[in-house]
């Protein structure tokens, strides 16, 4: 990358560093400090503002690396298709930390909710299976032997998993069948609440954006070096 | 024409193979009776409860026996590298993708002939809709074939194919197990008040929408 254009890119991610740690305290004041606290779960319910926002940005992700591989797999190998990569690969390691997230808080808010660890609600079902799709999609990245080769399966799997996740979907919500569910729907009445939970949002997506950013100029920094390893041993062999 | 010739050369060849050699379809069939075996003693104190744990023991049972042949019957194609070479032989890779998938689906139907009957004989079940029963196994396995054949083809020569393969394909197959399932238990005459057919047309949509995704993807994925 020339010199200008990386300062160029540098200042772009701090802006959007700085609109993401605005929004993120913002979204932290009006979560604790300004929303009042719901009745019956007390300041547990807080949890909610984080374990949403994650779970959709982590579907999000997950829809960004899937359409990123169908590009990247209707691409000829060049370098735009390797910039495409680079953004898929980024997008699932963000998206599978953000999967850890809504594992986390998910169970912790049950427990306050509906007195246990882990219910196979069909939503909390469906993020735990985006993110062993994400696992699969990562471990395929770093095992799946030669580099093209590699991509090329993941990208596959990426693929495949966007109709895998509809059906998924259908399968875990009509698995339970005429078992009793507890769902929550209670819906945010109060105005406040709407606010801290839109808050969140906005934070929760500027921080995956920024995080996907720096993934992905990481990525590039990566494959400049590998570049420039070639070129030297090519130049110097008995180096 | 000259595409359904290679198909049926490319599966006659499987089965040749097979035929002469005759190890994976034993070894894996006798792997499923352990496999069963092993569920009893894990869950069966109860022998009214049969009915609860069989159609999933028989679903477990085809998931293992399937992902477990498919590493074997690519074992084969990867000595001296046949699998390349019958990528660059003038067949398009559709073909070669869908020639796999038969040949794995037929192999994987044979290990449950063999596998299956003997979950009714241990757990003393009774077939109450085999038409049904059929349907679903067929659909079931063409839709775990489907998955399985792509990703343990691509995953041919990866340094940790027998436990990335499970890894990938099983989350992908949970709604074949749980369709499956459903099936099974319904044509055992289990009390669940819900429509086979429904779960049936499920399955089929499914297999319907793997089947082109895969053959679609297939030949971008082997491009490399």
């Amino acid at each position: 990358m020339k010199p200008s254009r990386a300062r160029y890119v540098f200042s772009l991610q701090m802006a959007l560093a700085i609109f993401a740690f605005v929004l993120t305290v913002l979204a932290l004041y009006w979560v604790f400090l300004v929303a009042p606290n719901e009745a019956i779960l007390g300041i547990s319910q807080k949890i909610f503002y984080f374990h949403v926002s994650s779970a959709m940005n982590m579907m999000l992700l997950y829809a960004l690396c899937g359409l990123l591989s169908i590009l990247y797999l209707a691409l000829p190998n060049n370098k735009v298709a390797a910039m495409v990569d680079m953004l898929a690969l980024a997008s699932a390691e963000v998206g599978a930390m953000f999967g850890a997230i809504v594992l986390t808080s998910g169970p912790l808010w049950a427990k306050k909710a509906w007195g246990t660890w882990w219910t196979w609600e069909p939503r909390l079902t469906l993020s735990l299976l985006v993110f062993f799709l994400f696992f699969a999609y990562l471990a395929l990245r770093l095992f799946a032997g030669q580099e093209r080769f590699g991509r090329s399966v993941a990208s596959g799997l990426a693929v495949v998993g966007l109709p895998g996740l509809y059906f998924i979907h259908v399968a875990v919500e009509r698995w339970g069948g005429a078992h009793p569910q507890v769902v929550f729907k209670g819906g945010l009445t109060h105005p406040e609440m709407r606010t801290a939970f839109f808050l969140s949002v906005l934070a929760t997506s500027a921080l995956a954006a920024l995080l996907v950013a720096l993934r992905f100029s990481l990525a590039r920094l990566e494959r400049e070096t590998d570049i420039l390893y070639l070129e030297l041993d090519s130049r110097f062999p008995s180096r | 024409m000259r595409t359904l010739v290679q198909f049926i050369g490319i599966v006659r060849k499987d089965i040749v193979i097979e035929f002469r050699a005759k190890d994976l379809l034993y070894l894996t069939a006798f792997f499923s009776f352990l496999l069963i075996v092993i569920f009893s003693f894990a869950f069966l104190s109860d022998p009214a409860k049969a009915i609860d744990y069989g159609p999933g023991i028989i679903w477990v049972t085809v998931l293992f026996s399937a992902i477990l042949g498919l590493n074997r019957l690519l074992e084969r194609e990867k000595e001296n590298s046949c699998l390349w070479a019958l990528l660059l032989s003038p067949v398009s890779p559709s073909t070669v993708f869908v020639a796999k998938v038969a040949s794995h689906m037929i192999f994987t139907l044979l290990v449950e002939v063999m596998a299956i009957p003997m979950v009714f004989v241990f757990f003393d079940l009774r077939l109450e809709n085999p038409a049904i029963f059929v349907a679903g196994l067929l659909l079931g396995t063409l839709g775990i074939s489907l998955i399985g054949t792509i990703f343990a083809t691509m995953l041919i020569n990866a340094r940790l194919k027998e436990v990335l393969l499970p890894l990938v394909t099983f989350p992908l197959l949970v709604p074949v197990l749980v369709a499956g399932v459903k099936i099974t238990a319904l044509t055992i005459g289990a009390p669940i008040a819900e429509e086979p057919a429904s779960w049936l047309r499920f399955l089929l949509g499914f297999d319907m929408v793997f089947g082109a995704v895969t053959l679609a993807l297939f030949g971008r994925m082997v491009r490399s």
